[in-house]
């Protein structure tokens, strides 16, 4: 399209005319000293604690320390371009970013701004970075499911709207995977996702906005970005931007999903910032109040009363132990914050089982109660089937002979396993996963070999999608296992059963 | 005397430190000077600071230096400045050598000088123009600042360019900014917002607001 050369003209004249040229009152500092990211201020007597301030070639920067002779600063852009003596400019205002559905399908910066060349963003909402969490009377028990998608999860770990369910694990152990595969799963759900990648490798973060782009899931996605390359301040302040985007949209009622890719990145940045602002370091170098840096953020995520307008935040913080070791400083922190932990391990990655959940120690505190009926009643003792398993899976290497039940229950461990793996980037609709489980536990799975086991897993959704939808969208509508819907279902398995067996 | 090894790069600034330090001196030294009924302390710290130390820099070297000895330092004092001035300021600045602080004595004398004019209703304002003020102008500000602020301003007038036309106040912390410069900024970044904003707006004529 053209432009119109007048109509672009009038706008401008009219702004001239509005102008008045008013006289900007400010307060001022200067700075005395710069470097790593920070700057000390003299001046700017009346400075809040967290103000944003203005350095002169528009960089911004945050009121981190205030002392009695100066003021610390963190600088949140590039600052090789400030030197000492330059002027620095109280803005009255707390450090905010902008939010709305103009955000949505968006890669920007901590700051907001975009970095995926599709223009400038418009929006003239903004909320501030730092905001208190929702008091007791705001909330409401966490009962409504946030379906990840994945197996194992969803039976075992249910993960509710507003709950705060930490994924840890090593390094390569699929974490993101996890977390990706959750805002997946949730296109056409009506849940708004934002991904914050915290200290990452440009490469992965881009690997991630194309695999959200491909699957449709940018539409209902914002990610903000602070690679590892990126200043402290930039990283340190991510997680925070990304939760005030999140709250934006609960506060309008909406369900909203964050996931910090990864809050041990942003400890490490938070640390660089205290231990150049001399800051007193204690455990493991990381300054007092680094457990409330990570209580504050993940206690915005919140089950919002009906009052309030009935939105929620779901948070999946990230964090990557070092060798499995749970507890070290950050990790310990992170999982007394969090109402759960999904515990996924090297050893089970390497062996093939993909998503590598340890079940054992993976748990979910609230949950529970958040499960459809369906997947409650056949996912109820799945968790402790399994224990059962390894343990008697650890027996049976050692080459005992073993009776024929307990064959039969070891059997039907490695079919459960089996089932348990998952593709990434396949979230499965809560329907297909009940079938799945309903399959395995009842043994229905039991005269496939164990090799055969997934595949014939995608002939039966496959079989049920094609032969008996009337069934599963009877299984999606009631969502839980009323006699009809089960008898229907031992059908559908013993069908399937019969074609394979014809086979 | 040699020139003096640089172990420290010159500070542009003040050192908040060292300015916090000397405020503490410069209040204690002028409630002291009231308690004695000492007239004018200011006026002899002040000659100390210009015609002693400011024409005697191996003067204040030697009295800064590690190397001397304190002792060595008072009695330097007694020698030679206690035969002229008078006892309160002696005491003083023995007081300053006895503390390690005599360096400062330069910015406690500003202070002083400060207090006194807080004191007396009159506090420094400085003013940044494009063009030098003209006695007319100069005149007309002090009189306005004196009826918005409720002060005396001592204008320390600076004129700086690059900002076109206009003037920049400041009073202590506080910056009145009407300079030509900052006003073309502020519309520059009005105008631009809002050109953005009518393209957008004509985009969505054609397309879904929502986007792809």
């Amino acid at each position: 399209m053209k432009f119109k050369a007048d109509e672009i003209a009038s706008v401008i004249q009219k702004e001239i005319e509005d102008f008045r040229g008013q006289i900007q009152t400010a307060e001022v500092g200067r700075v005395i000293e710069v470097g790593d990211g920070i700057a000390r201020c003299t001046g700017l007597s009346n400075a809040m604690a967290g103000e944003m301030l203005e350095f002169p070639s528009g960089i911004r920067g945050l009121a981190f320390n205030l002392e009695e002779n100066s003021v610390g600063v963190v600088i949140l852009g590039d600052y090789l371009k400030i030197r000492e003596g330059d002027e620095v400019k109280s803005t009255g205002t707390l450090l905010s970013v902008p939010v709305g559905d103009a955000m949505l399908g968006r890669v920007v910066d901590p700051l907001g701004n975009p970095l995926d060349g599709k223009g400038p963003i418009m929006t003239s909402q903004t909320r501030p970075v730092e905001h208190e969490a929702v008091g007791v009377a705001g909330r409401q028990p966490v009962k409504v499911p946030l379906q990840t998608g994945i197996k194992a999860v969803d039976a075992m770990t249910p993960i509710g709207r507003g709950q705060r369910e930490l994924i840890i694990g090593d390094r390569k152990t699929g974490k993101t995977a996890v977390a990706i595969d959750t805002i997946l799963n949730q296109k056409g759900n009506g849940v708004k996702c934002v991904y914050v990648a915290c200290g990452q490798r440009a490469a992965s973060v881009a690997g991630v906005v194309e695999t959200l782009r491909e699957h449709g899931a940018l539409d209902y996605t914002i990610v903000v970005v602070a690679t590892s390359a990126d200043p402290a301040p930039i990283q340190y302040i991510a997680p925070y931007s990304g939760a005030a985007m999140a709250e934006q949209f609960m506060y309008n009622g909406e369900d909203t999903l964050i996931v910090y890719d990864d809050l041990s990145k942003q400890a490490i940045a938070y640390r660089q910032l205290s231990l150049l602002m001399r800051r007193p370091p204690g455990r493991e170098a990381f300054p007092g109040d680094v457990f409330y840096c990570h209580s504050r953020l993940l206690e915005r995520a919140v089950k919002l009363s009906d009052e309030l307008g009935g939105g929620s935040m779901t948070a999946l913080p990230i964090i990557e132990t070092l060798e499995g070791e749970v507890s070290a400083y950050i990790p310990t922190n992170v999982i007394s914050i969090t109402d759960g932990q999904i515990y996924l391990e090297p050893d089970l990655f390497w062996k093939g089982i993909r998503p590598a959940i340890n079940v054992g120690i993976s748990v979910s505190r609230v949950g529970g109660n958040a499960q459809t009926k369906a997947m409650k009643k056949i996912a109820g003792s799945l968790r402790l089937d399994l224990a059962a398993f390894r343990e008697l899976e650890a027996f049976a290497q050692l080459g005992t002979e073993l009776d024929a039940a307990t064959q039969q229950q070891l059997d039907r461990g490695y079919c459960m396993v089996e089932l348990l793996k998952q593709p990434q980037n396949a979230p499965l609709n809560v329907a297909d996963q009940v079938i799945v489980i309903y399959a395995g536990a009842r043994g229905y799975f039991d005269k496939v070999p164990v090799a055969d086991v997934q595949k014939r897993e995608t002939e039966l959704l496959q079989f049920i999608q094609d032969e008996h939808a009337e069934m599963r969208d009877n299984l999606i509508s009631v969502a839980a296992l009323t006699d009809e819907v089960e008898n229907g279902l031992k059908a559908a398995l013993e069908a399937f059963l019969a074609r394979i067996a014809s086979e | 005397m040699s020139e003096q090894l640089k172990t420290r790069t010159d500070r542009v600034l003040e050192d908040p430190g060292a300015k916090a330090v000397a405020s503490l001196y410069a209040r204690s030294y002028l409630s002291a000077a009231a308690q004695n009924n000492v007239s004018d302390p200011q006026e002899e710290l002040g000659s100390f600071v210009d015609d002693v130390l400011g024409h005697f820099p191996e003067f204040q070297n030697l009295l800064n230096s590690e190397s001397v000895s304190r002792d060595e330092k008072l009695g330097l004092i007694d020698r030679v400045v206690a035969p002229k001035a008078s006892e309160f300021l002696t005491n003083f600045l023995k007081t300053l050598v006895r503390h390690g602080r005599f360096g400062l004595t330069a910015e406690i004398r500003e202070v002083v000088v400060q207090i006194q004019e807080e004191n007396s209703g009159r506090r420094r304002v400085q003013i940044r123009s494009a063009k030098p003020l003209s006695d007319a102008s100069r005149s007309e500000i002090t009189t306005q600042l004196k009826d918005k602020l409720g002060f005396d301003p001592i204008l320390l007038e600076s004129v700086d360019e690059s900002l076109i036309g206009g003037l920049i106040i400041q009073v202590g912390d506080t910056v009145y900014d009407s300079s030509l410069r900052t006003r073309l900024k502020t519309l520059t970044g009005r105008l631009t917002e809002r050109t953005l904003h009518e393209i957008q707006s004509g985009r969505d004529r054609f397309s879904h607001p929502e986007g792809d």
